[in-house]
């Protein structure tokens, strides 16, 4: 009888120690593991929000593209631009570019054909600047862009300058 | 009792091994994520940088457009936000019979090599693109 209730004892002691260094050591890895999935869900939100973003680019190309076909600016002011340019037929045309609220609209002869950004993205800002030289005409453009997820606010600045190819 | 505490002593060791084979795991998964975001920005960096490149050229285009004296004697640097843009013209030699561009030759005036380019810093690094084109002087 002796015996076996100091085997027991013995074997509780040795359990309660164990058990207390396996409870830290499962508290240490969990807290790791959860901190871990934490930092992932970060990385993943920002990789998706940075994909987005480089459409700001995309916006920015459009932009640069139609100012190289046209051939003189009808109007222009801080967010807003009208171009004379040519249609595939040789037809005139007008193309406006126009920040409204958070978009930036293109308007082809006066009529709204869309926005140039997703709904995901928020054009903080839109600036065009004409340049006159000697022999003709150029644009400078800054576009903000920030996504509508973004905690932090980060804006995200594209600049470009464009000369006029039709003006010459 | 003896086998008992063996059998512990086994499981201990057991524990401690798959536990570091996890934690080894999610070290190299976290590190895959930071690398993945790291790569991202440095793509949008990439295209931002690209834009400052054309607006090098088409800079150099309008100063051309307004005085070839100032394209000759270009060599500028500016900041913008974390960019650092530079923008020189080197002096072009052209062959004497054929005129086409060689490095040998006579030097041609009307002519420039222009080369634009856009560094940043990403992670401790610098990052450099380069742009270079010929501009001549085509209004003499």
């Amino acid at each position: 009888m002796i015996l076996i209730s100091k085997k027991n004892e013995k074997k509780n002691g040795y359990t309660v120690l164990e058990l207390l260094f396996y409870i830290s050591f499962f508290i240490v890895l969990s807290l790791v593991v959860i901190s871990t999935m934490i930092t992932m869900a970060r990385a993943f939100q920002e990789t998706a929000i940075q994909t987005e973003l480089i459409q700001g680019g995309n916006i920015m190309e459009r932009m640069s593209r139609e100012i190289r076909a046209a051939s003189d600016i009808n109007s222009i002011t801080a967010s807003d631009l009208v171009l004379q340019t040519k249609d595939q037929n040789g037809a005139n045309k007008t193309l406006e570019f126009l920040l409204s609220g958070s978009d930036v609209q293109l308007l082809e002869n006066n009529v709204l054909t869309g926005n140039l950004n997703t709904p995901n993205i928020i054009v903080t800002a839109l600036g065009f600047t004409q340049i006159t030289t000697v022999r003709g005409k150029a644009i400078r453009i800054l576009l903000t862009v920030k996504h509508k997820n973004n905690i932090s606010g980060n804006t995200q600045n594209f600049y470009n300058t464009i000369v006029l190819r039709g003006s010459y | 009792m003896k086998k008992n505490s063996k059998n512990n002593g086994f499981m201990a060791v057991e524990i401690l091994i798959a536990v570091s084979i996890i934690a080894v795991s999610i070290l190299a998964a976290m590190a895959v994520a930071q690398k993945a975001v790291s790569v991202s920005r440095q793509a949008f960096h990439a295209t931002q940088a690209g834009f400052l490149l054309e607006e090098g050229a088409e800079n150099t285009r309008i100063m051309r457009d307004d005085s070839w004296d100032s394209v000759t004697a270009l060599n500028s640097s500016e900041q913008i936000d974390i960019f650092t843009r530079t923008i020189v013209a080197s002096s072009v030699n052209r062959d004497n019979t054929s005129k086409d561009i060689s490095s040998a030759g006579i030097n041609d005036p009307g002519t420039k090599l222009i080369t634009v380019t856009v560094s940043w810093p990403e992670g401790g690094m610098t990052i450099s693109k380069t742009l270079q084109f010929y501009i001549m002087d085509i209004f003499l």
